[in-house]
């Protein structure tokens, strides 16, 4: 029987693969994907908590998230082509003209 | 269900606006969108006009309590709208570089207001995620609205990913406490910390939320975004980054704390004071060895986000206060610095503090008010800065924390030390050229305006205090 416990677990090692992967990739596009890994995470979350408390808050949190993050890859992918035209790179480490 | 209009007014205006504004963008011929800027301060101002005719006593829930009006709201409103439009003003001279793209800029200006709007009434975790995405969505694309400017790309970048990040702890964190509390709303989440008992997974959840609210303030360990995003974003966007997002993110974590976890006070006062200490040392000490001017303020802003967590970890209503007065202090102190920052990057061609050498032969004025603006940051009396950390410091001491005010008197003497040494090549060093330059009317008055602020804020506060008292009282 699959209970609220193995949704938690796995929504948990998605949050610490995204994580991961935030600081381990040096592609933008890599970036954006492991930060949407993260959000969905959290709407396995929502989703499993709603479930286990049998009401509908958390899925209507989730109808949120999914369009704030689609809103959010928007502009991170409209930045990655700004690189891309201007910069020529999609590699975060040859992008630091700001240095102290 | 019908819609309470007279208490959604500024928001929903706002959004009128909003469309407004796009309409003209894309009908008005492009020799008269120069007026664009005229729109938006008009826009502004209505949107006041209806915050005023809100003003009356008691908080008043909307949209199945997700959303609550209350004067505490309204003060942090009115203080957005002026934020904003001092930041119009400061797109004036900064215009030529927005040109061609002018009117999307005042509309994701106003995008960022409304998301500020709906932070100050948060009475939700849905709802305070998603005005923090509408404000933080709008700054990504204004921070690299530059396109041809390799370092205003990066700071876009860099900014959207570290922000997006927090987003990611935000939302995992709101995820946690829905778990434990069975409902995002504030009022049900205090009340399951009040019943207890409270599992690990929810004070996890709290903190992760904390998280994601601190990188808005730019609180240690959140910060590394700032001197970066400052130094590369257009100085406007910068402006609008160091008052306006600081002061919504501090705005909302008060909403967030005292209204869904009072219980908790135990744990989040030592949490923030614990990261006050840092994120003082840090912002001040960082500040030193910096060049430029915009990179220098991004780690003064950082150190002030220190003081502002040092109030709100008094977890008390006067420490509310007390913030509340410093976030006052900071607006007109901060915002007639980058005012002048951004005459002066303009008039200098860059933002470096070597240009800056001299600068009271060429500009008296311009040098006067950084001057002024810079003491008041630095907390030096008779001016607003001082009383700002004064009344923070004694509710630190209320609350016990004496090696904590200790940190932040020392951090006082530093962020002295760094913002003399800028006042010194203004007033002490040889201009590189002998040009002299004035700043317009309009740029003119608004400074004068905000320095009479840190003055009379200095000298008589009182008015202000009372404001304050009749605002935060619940």
């Amino acid at each position: 029987m699959i209970g609220l416990a193995h949704y938690l677990v796995l929504s948990a090692l998605l949050f610490a693969i995204g994580l991961i992967g935030i600081m381990t990739r040096r592609n933008v596009l890599m970036i954006l994907l492991c930060i949407e890994i993260m959000f969905n995470a959290a709407n396995l979350a929502f989703v499993a908590f709603a479930k286990a408390w049998g009401n509908l808050d958390g899925q209507v949190v989730v109808f949120f998230i999914i369009t704030v993050a689609a809103a959010e890859v928007t502009v991170g992918l409209a930045i990655a082509i700004l690189l891309a035209r201007q910069l020529k790179t999609l590699n975060v480490d040859e992008v630091s003209f700001l240095k102290w | 269900m019908t819609i309470p209009l007279p208490w959604l007014s500024v928001e929903l205006f706002a959004c009128a606006w909003i469309l407004v504004l796009l309409a003209a963008d894309l009908l008005l011929p492009e020799a008269r969108k120069a007026s664009l800027w005229l729109w938006t301060l008009a826009g502004l101002g209505i949107c006041a006009i209806l915050l005023a005719g809100q003003a009356i006593a008691g908080g008043h829930h909307l949209i199945q309590q997700m959303f609550l009006v209350d004067p505490f709201s309204r003060f942090f409103k009115a203080l957005f709208l002026g934020t904003a439009a001092v930041v119009v003003v400061m797109t004036r001279p900064f215009g030529r570089h927005l040109a061609g793209r002018l009117g999307a800029f005042y509309l994701l200006l106003f995008t960022a207001v409304l998301g500020m709007l709906v932070l100050a009434s948060v009475h939700d975790l849905l709802m305070l995620f998603l005005g923090l995405e509408l404000l933080t969505f709008s700054l990504y694309i204004m921070a690299a609205y530059l396109r041809t400017e390799a370092r205003s790309i990066e700071a876009g970048m860099k900014y959207l990913i570290l922000g997006s990040l927090s987003s990611g702890f935000l939302v995992y964190g709101m995820a946690l406490l829905y778990g434990f509390a069975g409902s995002t709303h504030f009022e049900a989440i205090r009340h399951a910390f009040e019943v207890g008992p409270v599992p690990p997974i929810a004070v996890a959840g709290l903190l992760l939320v904390m998280a994601g609210l601190g990188f808005k303030i730019a609180a240690v360990p959140f910060h590394l975004w700032v001197p970066d995003v400052y130094e590369g974003a257009p100085t406007p966007v910068v402006a609008l980054l160091s008052v306006g997002s600081k002061t919504a993110g501090v705005v909302a974590l008060t909403r967030l704390l005292f209204g869904a976890a009072p219980t908790m006070a135990g744990l989040w006062t030592n949490v923030l004071a614990g990261l006050s200490a840092a994120t003082m040392l840090y912002g001040n000490l960082g500040a030193i060895p910096q060049t430029n001017i915009k990179r220098l303020l991004g780690y003064s802003s950082i150190g002030h986000a220190g003081y502002l967590l040092m109030g709100l970890s008094a977890g008390s209503q006067s420490g509310v206060e007390a913030v509340s007065f410093y976030l006052v202090a900071y607006f007109v102190s901060n915002l007639a610095v980058f005012l002048a920052v951004t005459w002066a990057g303009e008039q200098l061609g860059s933002d470096e503090l070597e240009q800056y050498n001299g600068l009271s032969k060429r500009s008296p004025f311009l040098a006067a008010a950084l001057f002024i603006g810079f003491l008041s940051l630095a907390g030096v009396p008779p001016l607003a800065g001082f009383v700002g950390k004064l009344f923070v410091m004694l509710r630190a001491v209320e609350s016990g924390r004496l090696w904590l005010v200790a940190i932040g008197a020392v951090n006082v003497a530093i962020s002295l030390y760094y913002y003399l040494m800028v006042i010194k090549r203004m007033y002490l060093d040889a201009p590189p050229t002998s040009t002299t330059f004035r700043l317009d009317r309009l740029a003119t008055v608004t400074l004068s305006l905000l320095l009479l602020g840190v003055l009379w804020l200095g000298i008589v506060q009182e008015p202000l205090v009372r404001q304050i008292l009749v605002s935060v009282r619940p």
